[in-house]
């Protein structure tokens, strides 16, 4: 059957224009509406929506608790980048390069947590932080390290870096997995003709699986530093919601409280707008970094 | 010689894997045995194995916490996310795997962008607009947001599935005189079903699990879906005690997802790493 052009036409519009238009309402519409708002003073009600230029900048620049919100963000990319990538970089090589017989069995239950619900990761880590009854106290106590027992996350020091762990638990698997993917491609004979050549495992890790799976470490940095930046506060929101005294609340937690708890929904949409530059500049810098030459043997 | 180094190797790496497989099941497994724990065991001793098995405090739950409400919005929120997902994505995908227009690689690069792009932005508005709808507090505005968030990534997956799809079954129905609408609907989506099954999955994980669009979005006790209810919860405990019903109710939480992850196991870390490769 030869279609007209017309019939052609008539069928891709059916295919396409009823999703492009709820895209364009529930996804495109809100993104520039929420840069709009962003030069307004407004708590919510029609009436009372000024117009106020660049103001919302200038406060946020000069908020007390804003900049320390981008540190904590940062704080956690890093340590989470850091923390996930030795370990799964580690887990991946094990159970790729050394024969484990139960590989399958570490791969299944690593993965695990990372189809779990952000609201059970964080009241599961809530209890094991717990000052009385969670494990880490208990732990310590029991290896006579009273001393350093302490309500982690109601201590304005330690709050922030324990939000570190519980992410990099649930974290691990998939990076774990693309690893395994990328370990999984190198072709077996480099390492035997490095074996043959004399070169030690820690040799063939750096010169061989390193190099090759550079692309796997590079997706995984990305995604890390993406996911953090854009959904930190999500766990955040769950376990300290910010305190204790902001010790925690990092730009997405800020915003929330601004716009949804004290109604200042020009102020937030200010912080999101923050929030997408911070994050598309960090994005673009570090692929400015990472970019490698292609290995090729 | 060789062989010795190899074996304590091989003992000595097993040492941080069994490790780190404690540190991830223990809490889990733990969350599950004290939902079967009364108040004053889990005082007594907060990480130890129940002296008696009882579902008192799933009765709790379900009964006096609203969980019977919750999981219901949440099954709702679920199916109904899926659905809409699914009508939205596949012909948008077809369209744009199979059919030569201007503009494709256009759109399919917009789509795919809005994976990356921080929706945080664009939950203020989003606030509103819903309100306006009269879809704020609703489970069926709920949905469809959900379903809004998911859409480029199930468009991503299914584009890359569709194209591994021979053209010759669409080329030979054409000929034989089927419309395009027909080749859609009793060729290309039966033929997709893999790819169809595996969005679904991971897009009913995702709703099922979501927390933070559920809780500006929804607003009354009723509406709350699973996640915000343990929330609520979880945040009166310090009130109510109520430890053993907490539990529970993650318990209830975790269980479909473990389900889902005992059958589709394969799916569902291929689904996800190929999300993230793409991201």
């Amino acid at each position: 059957m030869v279609q007209t052009k017309k019939q052609k036409y008539l069928f891709l519009a059916f295919c396409l224009v009823p999703t492009f238009i709820l895209f364009a309402i529930f996804t495109l519409y809100p993104l520039f509406s929420g840069l709009y708002y962003s030069f307004f003073e407004w708590s919510g009600s029609a009436a009372d929506k000024d117009f106020v230029g660049f103001s919302n900048y200038i406060k946020l620049f000069n908020d007390e608790i804003f900049p320390s919100t981008i540190l904590h963000d940062y704080f956690l990319v890093v340590t989470k980048v850091i923390g996930i990538m030795i370990l799964a970089i580690f887990f991946a090589v094990a159970l790729t390069q050394l024969r484990i017989k139960e590989a399958p069995f570490y791969r299944v239950i690593f993965f695990f947590p990372n189809i779990m619900s952000v609201v059970v990761i964080g009241i599961l880590w809530m209890f094991i932080y717990n000052p009385g009854l969670g494990l880490v106290n208990s732990g310590l106590e029991m290896i006579g390290l009273e001393e350093w027992a302490r309500p982690w996350l109601g201590d304005e020091e330690w709050a922030l870096p324990s939000l570190v762990l519980p992410s990099v638990w649930a974290g691990i698997g998939l990076f774990m997995l693309l690893l395994i993917g990328g370990i999984s491609n190198v072709p077996k004979s480099y390492y035997e003709a490095a074996e043959i050549d004399g070169a030690s495992e820690w040799q063939q890790f750096w010169k061989i699986t390193m190099p090759l799976v550079w692309p796997q470490i590079k997706v995984s940095i990305l995604y890390i530093v993406i996911t953090t930046l854009n959904g930190s506060f999500i766990i955040v929101q769950v376990m300290t919601q910010g305190g204790p005294n902001n010790a925690t609340h990092v730009m997405g937690s800020y915003l929330y409280q601004q716009a949804f708890k004290q109604f200042n929904f020009g102020y937030g949409a200010t912080i999101g707008v923050v929030i997408l530059i911070i994050s598309l500049i960090t994005v673009l810098i570090l692929q400015f970094f990472m970019r490698r030459e292609k290995v090729e043997y | 010689m060789k062989h010795i180094r190899n074996f304590i190797v091989r003992t000595g790496i097993r040492i941080p894997l069994i490790a780190w497989a404690v540190i991830v099941l223990y809490p889990i497994i733990w969350m599950i045995i004290g939902s079967f724990k009364n108040n004053a065991e889990i005082y007594k001793d907060p990480w130890g194995l129940p002296e008696t098995f009882s579902f008192q405090n799933f009765v709790t739950a379900w009964n006096e916490f609203n969980i019977d409400i919750s999981v219901f919005n949440s099954l709702i929120v679920t199916v109904l996310g899926i659905f809409i997902t699914l009508i939205l994505a596949i012909p948008t995908a077809y369209a744009l795997e199979r059919i030569r227009f201007k503009g494709s690689g256009a759109l399919f690069t917009l789509y795919i962008s809005a994976m990356m792009i921080p929706m945080v932005l664009g939950w203020i508005p989003l606030f509103f607009l819903l309100m306006k709808l009269n879809l704020l507090d609703s489970i069926i505005g709920l949905s469809l947001v959900y379903a809004m968030s998911q859409l480029p990534f199930s468009i991503f997956i299914l584009t890359s599935f569709m194209n591994s799809i021979p053209k010759e079954l669409e080329e030979a129905a054409a000929i034989d005189g089927m419309s395009s609408y027909g080749i859609l609907l009793k060729i290309v989506t039966p033929l997709s079903t893999t790819a169809i099954i595996t969005v679904s999955i991971m897009n009913a994980i995702q709703f099922w699990n979501e927390y933070f669009m559920a809780l500006i979005f929804l607003q009354s006790e009723q509406k709350y879906t699973l996640a915000l209810a343990i929330d609520f919860i979880s945040n009166e405990t310090q009130y109510t005690n109520a430890w053993g019903a907490l539990f529970a109710s993650l318990t209830i939480a975790i269980i479909p997802v473990i389900i889902l992850y005992a059958i589709f196991q394969r799916r569902i870390t291929k689904g996800m790493t190929e999300g993230a490769l793409k991201g």
